[in-house]
């Protein structure tokens, strides 16, 4: 049915309409039949307890026609009931009855109409027949009255049938245009019930899929057209279910991986109009692949703004950096070179045979060396200004490293393991500095090694996917690399004593140092640090106390930018 | 006398011209002259026709390669062989170059020994 009209309401009113006219019947009726009027009374009573019954049946009820119209043709019948109680049969008062029956064809039904009228009338008129009104000598005067009944609702459904009809066709024409509408647009419309069945789908979600028409739909749900797998259709059979329990627009986005497509999804709850409550939910779904694909664009663009400002601030900070390290250089150097000169003078003038003058004048020129030693190694890390970044491979690389260290490693009698998952792996970086970094690092794991009963030195390569950022000692890597993206690690790792655990955090601090003074400067692990940091890597460390310690270099696998950092 | 080597010394660093100068003399045939900035040096050069010059890069009054430019300029002094004596490296070849060399001109970074000098000098003067 098109047209709704609120049905228990109108039962409620059919009902009342009789107790107040049978209550008006009795209490003004002419007959003095006192057995009668009890009765009456007892009818009324029972007929509003009845109507508490009928308050307490919900409404949806009412909507099963055959529910409804039992109770009206109940009514019919019990009407009668009460015009003869009130023993005020006879007066044209009928048809107050009548107009109240009447109501009822509001539920626009003409035959119901008609068979309640004949009801009626066949009641009415054996009542009459039974008071012996049909045998008076105004017997013709109320025969008449049943025909005029029939007529009376002959009239009335026939103009409540083409207002009906009036009203349908203006609803057909909105729902024409709406149909318009939906199967004009270029969004995938359903409507599914709670459970994701679909109840309604338009013409470009049915082309899309391969549909022919709506019926080859039913009994599919919307994840089964949409040819989702088990998590994505729980996933929106929850977004369903979550737009019918909280009320309100749902939002979500999915991708289809057989058109290659990604779905924005709006999910809507359809309210019934009278009960407020939710029995269906539109879902459109709109192709966003364009917008997508220009969002990533976008990222992708900023992602290369902002390595383009890191690296120009970073060019900026070495330029600074070369600057003060060149003065710093000149001014050091100039006095440490007046003190060896000096300290010649002095040798030359000196006694030669006193051992305490030549440990004196030794112990001199160490200071100066390792003085120098630092000057010398911030010069050289700061006159590192252009890096070549070209893409290497990197096991030739490492090879190549071990080598250099050769003489080393076979003299500390350490024996190398090398672990390479593909020998044809590649890095973005500049092949000198980073084989001045992997060599510091073989170099310390030896150095690492010396007292330990085991000596391995395993040096691996190996690509990784970025998961778990920025765990270790080392930091920058949510900077660098993002979930997901490709890395290219590089493990160093020795047996040997391992540093302590309130020392890791620390070796990576410029002039941080745990050899003896005049074995190192302190400046390798920070300058590794910086160079990594240069070529967009991390480095990290894992260490165990008398077990080993781990370096992880992780590397951009491809060149993303050339690094054109100026130079002092 | 005439055996000995003339070594001029350019360079602000007034110590250090002094050490050098006593340390040279006292451990070769070398006789040793300073000036203390880089036009003194030029005229020094002319005047003394000095058999190596010591010159430093960074001067107040002008560069080495100023100083070291007008010399080779000047046909009296353009055979003069130049070592640089610098506590300014600008560039890496010279930390880790074994041939002590940028272009022409031999370098050697500060703070420098006497032995090692002495052993640079004899060897530029012995390729010259």
């Amino acid at each position: 049915m098109a047209t709704k009209i609120p049905r228990k309401k109108t039962i409620f009113l059919v009902r009342l309409m009789v107790i107040i006219t049978s209550a008006y019947f009795i209490l003004f009726s002419p007959s003095t039949n006192k057995e009668l009027e009890i009765y009456g009374y007892i009818f009324i009573a029972s007929y509003l307890l009845t109507n508490l019954i009928v308050a307490y049946i919900p409404e949806k009820f009412f909507y099963d026609d055959k529910i409804f119209f039992g109770f009206i043709l109940c009514d019919s019948i019990l009407l009668p009931a009460g015009i003869y109680f009130s023993g005020y049969i006879g007066s044209d008062l009928y048809l107050m009855f009548f107009f109240i029956i009447s109501l009822t064809t509001m539920s626009s039904r003409f035959g119901y109409l008609m068979i309640n009228t004949l009801f009626f009338s066949v009641i009415y008129g054996w009542l009459l027949y039974q008071k012996g009104f049909l045998a008076g000598p105004m017997a013709v005067g109320y025969l008449i009255q049943i025909p005029f009944i029939i007529v009376i609702a002959l009239f009335y459904g026939y103009l409540i049938t083409t207002r009906l009809r009036d009203k349908d066709k203006r609803i057909h024409e909105v729902r024409e245009r709406y149909e318009q509408i939906v199967q004009a647009t270029d969004v995938l419309m359903s409507i599914v019930d709670h459970d994701g069945k679909v109840l309604f789908a338009n013409q470009k979600l049915l082309k899309f899929y391969g549909y022919p028409d709506e019926k080859s739909l039913s009994g599919l749900t919307i994840s089964q057209i949409y040819n989702e797998d088990e998590t994505e259709a729980e996933k929106s059979l929850s977004y369903v279910r979550s737009a019918y329990q909280n009320n309100d627009t749902v939002h979500y986005e999915s991708y289809d991986k057989n058109h290659g497509i990604w779905f924005t999804h709006t999910l809507s709850p359809i309210r019934d109009e009278s009960s407020r409550d939710i029995f269906a939910v539109c879902i459109i779904s709109k192709d966003i692949t364009d917008r997508i694909a220009k969002e990533k664009n976008l990222s992708d663009t900023i992602e290369l703004l902002r390595r383009t400002r890191d690296q120009l601030i970073q060019k900026d900070k070495m330029a600074a950096l070369g600057r003060m390290a060149s003065g710093i250089a000149h001014e050091i150097r100039n006095p440490l070179g007046i003190i060896y000169m000096g300290v010649d003078y002095l040798e030359n003038h000196l006694p030669d045979d006193d051992p305490q003058i030549r440990e004196t004048i030794e112990k001199i020129f160490n200071a100066v060396n390792r003085a120098d030693n630092i000057i010398k190694n911030v010069l050289s890390f700061s006159r590192q200004s252009e890096y070549k970044i070209t893409q290497l491979p990197l096991c030739p690389l490492l090879d190549n490293v071990l080598t250099l260290a050769e003489q080393t490693i076979q003299k500390s009698g350490v024996s190398v393991r090398r672990e390479y998952d593909d020998k044809l792996l590649e890095v973005a970086g500049d092949y000198n500095v980073l084989e001045q970094v992997f060599l510091n690092l073989v170099n310390n794991a030896v150095d690492a090694m010396k007292d330990s009963k085991e000596k391995i030195l395993a040096v691996r390569a190996y690509k990784l996917l970025a998961a778990e950022v920025g765990y270790k000692t080392g930091y920058r890597q949510t900077d660098f690399f993002r979930m997901g993206d490709e890395m290219i690690v590089v493990e160093i790792s020795d047996t040997g004593k391992g540093i302590p655990q309130d020392v890791l955090p620390k070796i990576f601090e410029p002039f941080f140092t745990t050899k003896p003074v005049n074995e190192g400067t302190g400046l390798g692990l920070s300058i590794a640090h910086m160079i990594i940091d240069r070529l967009s890597g991390t480095i990290d460390v894992e260490s165990r106390e008398n077990q080993g310690t781990t370096f992880f270099i992780k590397l951009q696998p491809i060149c993303k930018l050339t690094d054109t950092r100026g130079g002092t | 006398m005439t055996n000995n080597i003339k070594v001029l010394i350019i360079d602000d660093e007034v110590d250090f011209c002094y050490f050098v100068q006593k340390n040279l003399m006292q451990n070769g045939p070398f006789e040793v002259i300073i000036a203390t900035n880089g036009k003194d040096g030029i005229e020094l050069a002319k005047k003394e026709k000095p058999g190596i010059i010591l010159l430093d890069l960074f001067m107040p009054d002008m560069p080495g390669e100023d100083v070291a430019a007008a010399l080779k300029e000047n046909t009296a002094t353009t055979d003069i062989p130049i070592l640089y004596v610098t506590a300014l490296a600008t560039n890496d070849d010279i930390a880790d170059s074994k041939e002590n060399k940028i272009g022409n001109n031999y370098i050697l970074p500060k703070p420098v020994r006497t032995k090692k000098l002495i052993e640079i000098i004899m060897k530029i003067l012995g390729e010259t």
